[in-house]
């Protein structure tokens, strides 16, 4: 009789003790010099690559430990930071806004680059938001995103209801909403940014009917570093470190543009020619400030995306004012 | 006679096995009367059920006819109907009255759902089985299914019943007592029947004709014996012991 | 209820308390931040709110009635295709080589292919659902064709039916226990292809479903909501396996004796 409860009790001890055992686990270490860097794939992130191929963060910590890791969409780099595998990450600030708004311990680091993004259209008849008919479906990644965000400013623009776009849109990523756009059966418009929206620009048929700049009316940044507040607080030696490197970074793009050409070519697998043309073209700038936290926020919050605002920059940006 | 019912001229069923061809019907002539219980018996492995499929248009002789009233056999046919060894033979989805009245609503022998569930129960009350319509087969012992097949196969009103072996699996007194309705039952409604059989005792106790049919690869009748023991027979019946020591010398076990 | 199933249910509360209380303690231990591991009040007020606005139930419904077109036509099809096939022995190859390829690929394997194919509605999804019944149907019911006792056909025959007869009033329920079996596979497939369908697809509109409901949660990082969407997929496959396949069984074949 005894074995027959002890049993259980045991399977229910062992239970715990793998759910709890799940977060120790992934502690590491802090005494020794690390740093798991999140990266995405596009020309907003490209001072990123050129740190992490020019070593720029090992030169300056020698002995650092530096992990890069690939990881799918801004939803799954969070969630990463959230279980505690990576230190840094870089994402829209919207996103960022509603991790904070959840009780995440993370501020944004640093700016890293602004980047247009553009509402693309395959049907002449839509020239602007206000032609879009019903039927007329919308993709963008995914909701709660810097697109979806700006399409609801727009949208609050216009006829003063942000969610009146909200039941047209199609959650897609960028290579299969442009096939989708390409396609023209089902989708009308895709809100995107370079190189989708150069490539989709250069297919006929299709024009651009919005600009991420002209709903906020001022330049906002498109990738913002965030780090976690356990990174913040026990690593400032290579937080530091890191910030530097990346300003290096984005100096070293400034100064030596035929091979920062060569690195992103080679990374990102295009052609060299064409690279070079896109980033002459595109208005992607870089640099470490940030811009635009606070107006995202204002809205967000009035959309109902987010509850709370921060009250001043310092919530929301280690060493902000 | 001219009371033929069925006849078989010549039939052969070979099989081609390694190298060498098995009989396993060799000229077969027989006639089946008009209401008789005619038995055929023999060993195991003899031809006797693939002979009784052929009459029952299951199976086709390779060469050599199968007539019915002057017609060639070329299916199975409702007026034909087979009562198998298997108990299985009923539709375990149906209950007992579905299964009897199922085949009457598809040929509509009944002109209402009602008319052949009537059909049904006086037919389901010759077998004795009254009581037991709503029963599903599962729920029925081994005897009780074999009556309920009977029950299906007589309410169509079939001009012959095949049976292969259809007592054959069960114990002896449930045996005895099927075997005695089977009696009851073509006393009432005069169907002829052919019985396949491998119980010499059987076969004397239902047939008006015996047919004894050699070893396996023999592929023949050895005879066909007329049995006019006085009914109700039973082993002490005047004759009995003649007529089996008689069956059983042919059978050469 | 009888005295075996009382049993198990008994155990399958005992454990489900069990697990729910382990669940409890941990989250108010505060080991972890809500964000990760929300306690049961705060889920349970995550579902409460989404039913009160309906949101859940609406997609739960879309999502539903979505798998069972998905069941319904493959169910039509599988029986057109299987009784085709033990019908005429080219065809009968034709399944088999096709069931030989599609079955053992995952719906959500296909899904790039579907979108150029199919776009991104409803149809696609219908299609992925389709796709994981439909196969593991066909080669449930035509294992149950095969293994169909010689003798039902054979009384078929004798009783006078035509093919049309023999395959709907005897192979079809001949071989239930075998076309249960296969729908409950594919109901299963169905619905995990479902909910990663939706996930990945996102929603045209407001027409999401129950995997669209926890991929939103997601986005806004609501884990309690998440775990109140789980919570529904937990409780609708209960639901169907133990409820709705259990007295389909119960009426059928555990009746007739057949399981």
């Amino acid at each position: 009789m005894k074995s027959k409860i002890l049993l259980p009790i045991l399977a229910i001890t062992l239970l715990s003790l793998t759910l709890v055992g799940c977060n120790t686990s992934s502690k590491v270490q802090e005494n020794k010099l690390q740093i798991k860097i999140a990266e995405q794939y596009g020309l907003a992130y490209a001072p990123l690559q050129i740190m992490k191929e020019k070593q720029l963060l090992e030169s300056k910590l020698p002995g650092i430990e530096v992990s890069w890791r690939q990881l799918g969409n801004t939803t799954a780099i969070r969630e990463a930071m959230l279980a505690g595998e990576l230190d840094v990450g870089f994402m829209a600030i919207p996103p960022f806004l509603i991790g904070w708004d959840k009780g995440m311990e993370w501020k944004i680091a640093c700016g890293l680059s602004t980047s247009p993004i553009g509402l693309v259209v395959n049907k002449e008849s839509i020239q602007s938001i206000a032609d879009f008919t019903p039927e007329d479906r919308i993709a963008l990644p995914q909701p709660g995103s810097i697109q979806h965000i700006l399409l609801a400013m727009a949208a609050d623009k216009l006829w003063g209801d942000p969610k009146r776009l909200d039941n047209q849109l199609v959650t897609l990523d960028h290579p299969d909403g442009m096939n989708a756009l390409l396609a023209g059966s089902e989708i009308s418009a895709h809100f995107t940014t370079p190189p989708y929206l150069f490539m989709e620009l250069e297919e006929p048929g299709i024009h651009q009917i919005l600009d991420g700049k002209e709903v906020m009316g001022e330049d906002f940044t498109f990738a913002v570093g965030v780090t976690t507040e356990k990174f913040y607080e026990k690593q400032p030696a290579v937080y530091e470190a890191f910030l530097e490197a990346l300003a290096e970074a984005i100096k070293f793009m400034e100064g030596n543009p035929t091979e920062t050409v060569n690195i992103l070519a080679k990374a990102y697998q295009m052609d060299e020619a064409e690279l070079a043309n896109y980033l002459e073209r595109s208005d992607t700038t870089y640099g470490l400030e940030v811009q635009g936290v606070m107006e995202f926020a204002d809205f967000m919050q009035k959309y109902g995306l987010i509850k709370g605002q921060p009250a001043n920059l310092k919530e929301v940006i280690w060493d902000g004012k | 006679m001219g009371n033929e019912l069925i006849q078989l001229k010549s039939v052969e069923k070979y099989y081609q096995g390694s190298g060498k061809t098995l009989k396993v019907l060799e000229n077969i002539n027989l006639d089946i009367q008009q209401g008789e219980i005619l038995a055929i018996l023999g060993p195991s492995g003899c031809g006797k059920t693939t002979l009784l499929r052929q009459i029952a248009g299951f199976d086709h002789p390779h060469t050599g006819n199968i007539l019915m009233d002057g017609q060639e056999i070329v299916k199975p046919e409702v007026k034909r109907m087979m009562i198998f060894q298997d108990f299985n033979q009923l539709f375990p989805w149906q209950t007992v009255m579905q299964n009897i009245v199922y085949p009457l609503q598809v040929h509509h022998v009944g002109d209402s759902v009602r008319a052949n569930r009537e059909i049904a129960s006086k037919y389901l009350n010759l077998v004795e089985l009254d009581g037991f319509e709503d029963s599903y087969p599962h729920q029925l012992s081994g005897g009780m299914k074999q009556k309920a097949a009977m029950a299906r196969a007589l309410a169509l009103q079939p001009k012959v019943l095949l049976m292969d072996e259809p007592f054959g699996s069960l114990d002896a007194l449930t045996r005895l007592s099927l075997q005695n309705l089977l009696l009851k039952v073509w006393r009432e409604t005069g169907v002829t029947i052919v019985v396949v059989t491998h119980d010499i005792q059987e076969a004397i106790l239902l047939s008006e004709r015996i047919v004894v049919m050699g070893q396996r690869g023999s592929g023949g009748i050895k005879r066909i014996i007329p049995n006019s023991l006085a009914r109700p027979r039973d082993v002490g019946t005047k004759g009995y012991a003649e007529l089996y020591e008689q069956v059983y010398a042919l059978l050469d076990v | 209820m009888n005295n075996e199933s009382y049993h198990k249910l008994k155990t399958r509360l005992f454990w489900m308390i069990a697990i729910l209380a382990v669940w409890e303690l941990t989250a108010q231990s505060g080991v972890f931040p809500t964000a990760i591991f929300p306690s049961l009040l705060i889920i349970a007020r995550a579902l409460g709110d989404s039913v009160v606005s309906g949101e859940i139930i609406i997609q739960t419904g879309f999502s539903l009635a979505l798998i069972l077109q998905g069941l319904l036509i493959s169910l039509l099809a599988a029986i057109m295709i299987s009784s085709l096939a033990i019908s005429n022995k080219m065809v009968d190859g034709l399944v088999d080589t096709l069931v030989a390829i599609a079955h053992p690929l995952p719906g959500i394997a296909l899904l790039p292919l579907i979108i150029i194919w199919f776009g991104t509605d409803t149809l696609s999804i219908l299609v992925i659902i389709v796709h994981s019944v439909i196969w593991p149907l066909i080669l449930n019911m035509m294992t149950g064709f095969r293994s169909i006792p010689t003798i039902y056909k054979e009384v078929g025959l004798n009783l006078g039916l035509n093919r049309f007869r023999i395959i709907k009033d005897i192979l079809i329920p001949a071989s239930l226990p075998y076309v249960l079996s296969g729908l409950r596979i594919g109901w299963a497939r169905a619905w995990r292809a479902l909910i990663s369908a939706e996930m990945i697809f996102g929603a045209v509109g407001a027409k999401g479903g129950l995997g669209w409901y926890i991929f939103k949660q997601r986005v806004f990082m609501d884990t309690p909501g998440l775990f109140a969407g789980l919570f529904v997929i937990v409780l609708i496959g209960i639901i169907v396996e133990d409820f709705f396949f259990a007295v389909i069984e119960e009426r059928t074949i555990k009746k007739w004796g057949m399981s």
